[in-house]
């Protein structure tokens, strides 16, 4: 693990991409500090934080788009997976080496909010509160960017794949609020999720009965709770984007708040990418 | 050392190997000899669990490659088709890294690293980059990245492809060398090569196993046979009746016409000599025989012929080689 860590390291900083990604975060990072804080003057590094999230669109695409896309390609992967290090140490070796790239910059940007304690005394616990948030953040979207990664050997389908999930997922709050009227779209939409949950289960099982027959009874429910209850049936929808927009929980960071529900939402979300990582190597075995 | 029992690997509804069945015993090279797309290159990528049979089982040194894989990888030193090496590395990173992949300790592989570059001849290479190299010190970089952690087993497909001869005589010189301390296998095509380095052949074709046994066994199974090469003045069709028409005849391996003059290319049956028989019914023919060579039937032809499937010669030289195979299985139980 370690040495897979450590070569991921220096194909990083041994060529232009890991300085030039540091460099494009901390300029990003310091020019909406003198704006927001320093010209701003606004004790909130948080405010800095919230908005520069849209980094994360590039940076982490760009981060995760070589890590096994290019083992893939050149076949280097060949000499990680027949050697004894197993499968779970080769993907956080690799997670590690990316978070360590992203975790530079931000130790850098870190010294921010002491240079605001010039300006006056205050509490500076939120903004590293803040700044725990956004490294959670981080953790989450680069475990999304390596899976996406590990299911093409083409770079360019990788960082624009994760491009694609990642705007995805920032611009979801906004699309969340078009989405509060009206219980027959989002039954439309649970009887599509419900159809391609089934044909995943009848595929899977080889059975065609056990497919039809999990379509029939989540139709049945889903049709049951429309009569009854259709408020229910938006309110979940309306919950299930929210579930996807992950960007949101983020801002519970911002001022002076700290959510343990954030924090287990993006430690769950790191962990299973992460996993289906690992699935989707383990799965490349088999075919 | 490596026992692969009945395994099978189909995509879709194409079989690459299907029932594969063979025991490599420690200490010996062992060549893998098959036309392309026989199997040779998916049998060693599953013998090294780069990918996973659909059934049957592989056993490295008594470790499953399902069941403990990472014991059963550490016993194994393998070089693919394609050399993995990252191409933003000097081959002395490159094998600090293969070493470090196979838990070496520092030391240790400081030590391994200036070894195994001796050996694989790439010493003065070791600081540049792999991308600069040609591709004759590539393959030895990759080669020498299979060596280090001294694994028992070391698996190599395809070596010596791409390589100027004088490479590939330096290669096979290494591979003898490395069959006194490790157990081999290697995979190729090219017949002379196997027949040069391995002390075992196993020979491949369209996913089975057609034939195994040392170079000399297999020359000998057919060395009851041999073939006659005759040439005769007559056109080809008058030729080859007449040649057909003697008794105890085998079969005309090749035959082509040229100035009015035919060569032919015969087998003929174990313990005859059907010279006599032959020019005296060509002659009766009008058809003076103007050459006539005996020829005993080399690897190569075996090769051919239990490779290549339409070939009716190559049909029945597939039972001999089954029952052999049960033979072997049955002395091994």
């Amino acid at each position: 693990m370690i040495a897979i860590y450590k070569r991921e390291l220096k194909s990083f900083y041994g060529g232009m991409m890991g300085y030039l990604l540091d460099a494009f975060f901390i300029l990003v990072g310091g020019l909406y500090f003198t704006a927001v804080n320093l010209q701003g003057g606004y004790s909130y590094f948080s405010y800095t934080l919230y908005n520069t999230c849209f980094v994360f669109l590039i940076f982490v695409p760009v981060l995760t788009m070589r890590s096994f896309a290019e083992e893939r390609h050149n076949k280097t992967d060949q000499l990680l997976l027949t050697s004894p290090v197993s499968l779970g140490r080769i993907v956080m070796g690799k997670y590690l080496a990316l978070m360590t790239v992203f975790v530079l910059p931000l130790a850098v940007l870190s010294v921010c909010p002491l240079l605001l304690r010039i300006g006056g005394e205050f509490s500076n616990l939120s903004n590293y509160s803040a700044i725990f948030g956004y490294f959670l953040l981080g953790a989450a979207c680069i475990a999304i960017g390596m899976f996406v990664s590990s299911l093409t050997e083409n770079q360019i389908i990788a960082v624009l794949g994760t491009f694609a999930i990642l705007l995805l997922t920032y611009l979801m709050s906004g699309i969340r609020t078009l989405f509060t009227t009206g219980s027959s779209l989002a039954l439309i939409v649970f009887t599509v999720l419900l159809l391609v949950i089934s044909l995943l289960v009848g595929l899977n099982s080889k059975s065609l009965s056990l497919g039809c027959m999990v379509f029939v009874l989540g139709g049945a429910v889903l049709l049951a709770l429309f009569k009854l209850k259709s408020a229910a049936l938006t309110t979940a929808f309306s919950g299930l984007l929210g579930y996807l927009s992950i960007f949101d929980p983020f801002q519970n960071f911002v001022g002076d708040l700290f959510s343990i529900t954030s924090i287990v939402y993006y430690l769950s979300v790191a962990g299973l990418f992460l996993f289906l990582t690992g699935q989707s190597l383990e799965k490349r075995r088999w075919n | 050392m490596i026992k692969v029992e009945h395994l099978t690997k189909r995509y879709g509804n194409h079989y690459a190997i299907e029932d594969l069945s063979f025991t490599v015993e420690e200490g010996k090279i062992y060549g893998l000899l098959g036309p392309n797309g026989a199997g040779k290159s998916t049998t060693m990528n599953i013998i090294t669990g780069y990918i996973s049979a659909t059934s049957g089982t592989v056993t490295v040194d008594g470790h499953d490659i399902l069941e403990e894989p990472s014991a059963a990888r550490a016993c194994i030193g393998y070089l693919p088709e394609i050399p993995p090496l990252y191409m933003d590395m000097t081959p002395r990173e490159y094998l600090n890294f293969a070493g470090e992949l196979k838990g070496m300790k520092k030391a240790a592989r400081k030590e391994q690293i200036q070894r195994v570059m001796d050996r694989t001849g790439i010493a003065e290479m070791a600081d540049r980059l792999i991308k600069h190299l040609s591709k004759g010190y590539k393959q030895r970089v990759g080669l020498a990245g299979a060596l280090m952690g001294s694994p028992k087993v070391i698996i190599l497909d395809e070596p010596t492809v791409g390589l100027d001869p004088a490479q590939v005589i330096g290669i096979r010189e290494l591979i003898r060398d490395l069959g006194k301390t490790h157990t081999v296998i290697l995979s190729s095509h090219i017949l002379s090569e196997v027949q040069a380095v391995c002390d075992q052949v196993l020979i491949i074709s369209g996913g089975h196993l057609t034939a195994q046994g040392t170079p000399e066994e297999l020359s000998q199974r057919l060395s009851g046979k041999t073939a006659l090469n005759l040439t005769a003045l007559g056109s080809l069709e008058k030729v080859r009746a007449v040649v057909e028409g003697v008794e105890k005849i085998g079969e005309i391996l090749e035959a082509h016409e040229e100035n009015g003059e035919t060569s032919l290319k015969v087998e003929i049956p174990s313990g005859q000599d059907l010279r006599a028989e032959l020019s005296a019914a060509l002659a009766g023919a009008g058809c003076p025989v103007t050459a006539l060579a005996t020829e005993t039937l080399s690897l190569e032809d075996i090769f051919l012929q239990l490779t290549e499937g339409e070939n009716a010669a190559g049909q029945q030289e597939e039972e001999p080689a089954a029952a052999d195979q049960e033979q072997e299985e049955e002395t091994k139980e």
